[in-house]
């Protein structure tokens, strides 16, 4: 249902670029997930499918109409996109129920369809507040009803759990999403929190510096990490090195890269590739235990067990059904 | 499609495919409005290849170097006392603890409320044989001293003491929000009060004071009524001199350029001296100021210090005004000055409408223009502002008496009706010198307002089906009708203060309470002209102290 074809921005003409040659499409009915640092070009991206900024490259298509590229800009208020923003942009000098009639009031059942998306967040009895009488999540809440009231083709929510503390970010993200669900609109949100798009998201798009790096199942995204950075936004790793592959006896392809998640290195000897270690530091953090090794060969290594008793000496090792492999 | 290089991406034929899908009708809106308020200098622009008057060579062999000297004469001294006016009193009020700080704070803006040419009156009247200084002198018993100020260093002072407010609120502004720390700061390493203050906050606030600064030294060019009743030569007497006694356009044209080059002159420097200055926008925490007691002594000298200003840049003239205006309330205040003040208002009114409008209509225009370089071209309407009443109105004439001759000879031909002058010489050409010159006073206000609502907000309302024009209407208006409301405050003040563009362009049936001072003033009946100037303060009065709000709640 949503198109992107080789899409390229730059704000300051060409020395940087917001977003580089990104290419993807949507399926109807899914909900994606962007996942990218700060000024991986997340915002950029959301901007230029829901129209607020003009590519300076390739071209987006809708429902089969092109509605952004470098000779036509479908207008905003045109495209039927929901957008949640991330500082909710509610309108402050309306009431609960006017910022969600807003959009629809040209629609003829305007105030029963009002109503009915207030009961979907839950939120009917407050309808005649202003926004600032709400808290945080129930603002979050009206931005959400706000942007399904004119059943939007694609509903976009821009790092929607940013502004919440982590209590009620969990509960809010089921919440919302059970909603998304419900309303059967195909959904992307953005966040720079790989826990929120592992928990809800059929797809996961992962940006870097402007680029689309991969687009996957979360599943996938996790075994099958395209590169160092995509692995390293699921856990840490650690990078299997020549040194590190001699001293565990597994000789891996010379013209890849591997790696090793932290959580896959057991304390046993009864792994694939094994090697002997002194324990230098315990550091207790809970449910597990944060060891800082020193491998026979002299290298340093942290590795994370939830074993509490450890004795001095011992054997760590991995199974190469574990190992990530990288071309680069 | 493959990898598109970016040197692909930025050549000239895609950057002219963008160009085009970019361009709408609000960057053509956008550069309408910012031709519209150019159109004064660009016609002066292009006056200039008619060649000069013939009394130039005279003008410039005789009097160019007076108006010159007499100009840069006003410019230095009124910026030494501004400066020691405005700082001095700025500081005090925000490092010290005194008697009657709080009320001192604000009656050191009202001097704002007298337009300079009123003071000139006023201290004119006080100096003058038999005027109050020589009666009190009587009174009292001591012979009569005169003092002349009816010289340039007069006009200097008087300027000085009816336009230091500009230096001072803007140095207190950055005092109140800025200073506290820095100064904590510069103490606890141990440099002394004093040194804090020449080494580390004068340096700082230098930005904020050359930029108010600027601004007394524009008021110091646009100035024509009170150099003209002290009979000091000016470039803006100059003007008035070269169009209305030597009849000679083309000369007064000349002196305009050449006073917009000094205009612009300043604006480069204050330009200039600001850039790298972007630490004074750095958020040093907004806690207010400790203020410092001190002793008893002390406080009386700060006290009386403090007192100066207002009490020669307010009370003084004003007290001499109301002295005049009970003398002569009963000759002044007829029927007729009814109907001046209602029409002084009249005009105002509509002026401040316009100029609201005009100033919103391209901030938001230029919003929704979607071209970068349009949203830059759309600052300079602001510009206006920097350039002498006399000279905008000058550079209206030209365009509308042009324009009024094409729409003459059109209706002429077509219908065989001669009209008489349908712009030029009425309300219409007044109105949009105006709006020329006082854009700026609606433009900052309004900006500042919309700055505080974040762009999410009509992004929201766009994303909701909804369209630029009623997303202003429903969401943006409500949210930025304080900044409206201020902009038509002080435009419609700034209205009635005015007098040399008002002089230039009114309609020949038509006054305002600013044209009646001066003309009382210059008939010899300045007595007389104490009424039409106290309506005039006491109007722009309440603004003063809304504005100095406004200030300081920024």
């Amino acid at each position: 249902m949503l198109r992107i074809e080789s899409l390229s921005k730059s704000f300051d003409k060409g020395k940087t670029f917001a977003l580089k040659d990104v290419s993807f499409s949507l399926k109807e009915g899914d909900v994606y997930a962007i996942v990218g640092e700060s000024g991986s070009g997340k915002t950029t991206l959301i901007r230029l499918i829901a129209g607020l900024e003009s590519p300076d490259h390739g071209f987006i298509e809708l429902n089969g109409v092109q509605v952004s590229s470098i000779k036509k800009m479908v207008s905003p208020e045109k495209r039927k996109i929901g957008l949640v923003f991330q500082e909710y942009a509610l309108f402050p000098h309306l009431t609960l129920f006017q910022n969600i009639l807003y959009g629809i009031s040209k629609q003829k059942n305007k105030t029963t369809r009002a109503t009915e998306v207030l009961e979907l967040v839950g939120l009917a009895e407050m309808k005649d507040r202003y926004p600032h009488q709400l808290s945080g999540g129930q603002q979050q809440r009206v931005a959400l009803a706000r942007a399904l009231a004119p059943n939007p083709s694609l509903l976009i929510l821009d790092e929607p759990f940013s502004n919440l503390d982590a209590m009620l970010r969990a509960q809010l993200r089921n919440e919302v999403f059970d909603i998304v669900k419900k309303a059967g609109v195909t959904a992307i949100f953005v966040t720079h929190d790989t826990q929120d798009a592992l928990t809800v998201a059929d797809e996961i798009l992962i940006l870097q510096k402007g680029k689309l790096v991969q687009k996957d199942a979360a599943a996938n995204l996790y075994t099958k990490p395209s590169s160092v950075y995509v692995a390293s936004l699921f856990g840490n790793t650690i990078q299997l090195s020549k040194e590190l592959q001699s001293v565990f006896e597994c000789p891996l392809k010379a013209d890849c890269c591997h790696a090793i998640r932290n959580e896959n290195i057991a304390i046993n000897d009864e792994c694939e590739y094994v090697t002997n270690a002194t324990v230098l530091k315990k550091t207790f953090m809970g449910s597990d235990t944060q060891l800082y090794i020193k491998l026979d060969n002299g290298e340093h290594l942290t590795v994370i067990t939830k074993h509490s008793h450890i004795d001095d000496r011992i054997t760590i090792g991995f199974n190469s059904k574990d190992v990530l492999e990288f071309k680069e | 499609m493959k990898q598109a290089g970016s040197s692909n991406i930025f050549s000239i034929k895609n950057r002219l495919l963008r160009l085009k899908r970019d361009s709408n009708r609000w960057s053509l809106i956008t550069l309408f409005l910012v031709f519209l308020i150019a159109l004064p200098v660009i016609s002066i622009a292009f006056k200039l290849f008619d060649g000069p008057g013939e009394t130039w060579p005279h003008m410039v062999k005789n009097l160019l170097v007076q108006y010159l000297s007499n100009s840069f004469y006003l410019l230095i001294v009124c910026s030494f006392l501004v400066l020691l006016f405005g700082i001095t009193t700025s500081w005090l009020v925000s490092r010290f603890e005194f008697p009657f700080r709080k009320q001192l704070e604000w009656l050191l803006i009202l001097p704002l409320a007298i337009p300079s040419y009123i003071v000139a009156y006023a201290y004119a009247g006080i100096f003058d044989y038999g005027g109050t200084l020589e009666l009190l002198q009587r009174f009292l018993g001591i012979e009569f001293t005169r003092i002349d100020i009816m010289n340039r260093f007069g006009l200097a002072f008087v300027l000085s003491i009816s336009l230091f407010p500009y230096v001072y609120v803007s140095a207190r502004a950055f005092f109140l929000n800025q200073a506290n720390n820095l100064l904590e700061a510069s103490r606890v390493l141990g440099v002394s009060e004093w040194n804090s203050f020449f080494r580390l906050i004068l340096p700082l606030a230098r930005p904020a004071i050359i930029a108010g600064l600027i601004l007394v030294l524009m008021e110091v060019l646009n100035d024509y009524g009170a150099a003209t009743y002290f009979g000091v030569s000016t470039f803006t007497t100059g003007i008035f001199r070269s169009w209305f006694s030597l009849e000679e356009p083309e000369t007064a044209i000349y002196l305009s350029a050449l006073l917009i080059l000094i205009v612009f002159a300043l604006i480069l420097f204050e330009k200039w001296q600001r850039r790298k200055m972007q630490f004074t926008n750095a958020k040093i925490g907004n806690q207010r100021i400790y203020r410092k007691t001190v002793s008893k002594k002390m406080q009386l000298l700060i006290l009386i210090i403090v007192s100066f200003p207002v009490l020669f840049g307010f009370l003084l003239p004003l007290c001499q005004l109301l002295y005049w205006a009970f003398l002569t309330y009963s000759a002044v205040f007829e029927y007729e000055f009814l109907m001046l003040s209602l029409q002084t208002f009249g005009i105002a009114i509509i002026t401040a409408a316009v100029t609201v409008i005009a100033a919103t209509a391209l901030i938001f225009a230029s919003k929704w223009n979607r071209i970068g370089i349009i949203k830059n071209i759309s600052r300079l309407g602001v510009l206006g502002y920097a350039i002498p009443g006399a000279v905008v109105a000058i550079g209206v004439m030209i365009p509308t008496i042009h324009l009024d001759k094409w729409l003459m000879g059109v209706l002429n031909s077509a219908f065989s009706y001669s009209s008489g002058f349908l712009i030029h010489g009425t309300l219409i050409a007044l109105v949009y010198a105006y709006v020329v010159r006082f854009l700026a006073v609606a433009y900052n206000p309004i900006e500042s307002t919309t700055l505080k609502v974040s762009d999410t907000i009509p992004d929201a309302s766009k994303t909701l089906g909804v369209g630029n024009f009623k997303t202003f209407f429903k969401i943006e208006f409500p949210l930025i009708k304080t900044g409206i409301l201020s902009g038509f405050i002080l435009v419609f003040i700034d209205v009635l203060k005015e007098l040399p563009l008002t002089l230039i362009l009114k309609p020949f049936h038509i006054n305002t309470l600013a044209v009646k001072a001066f003309e009382y003033a210059s008939d010899e009946r300045v007595m007389e002209a104490a009424i039409p100037s106290l309506f005039i303060i006491f109007t722009a009065m309440l603004p003063v102290l809304f504005l100095n709000k406004l200030l300081v709640n920024k």
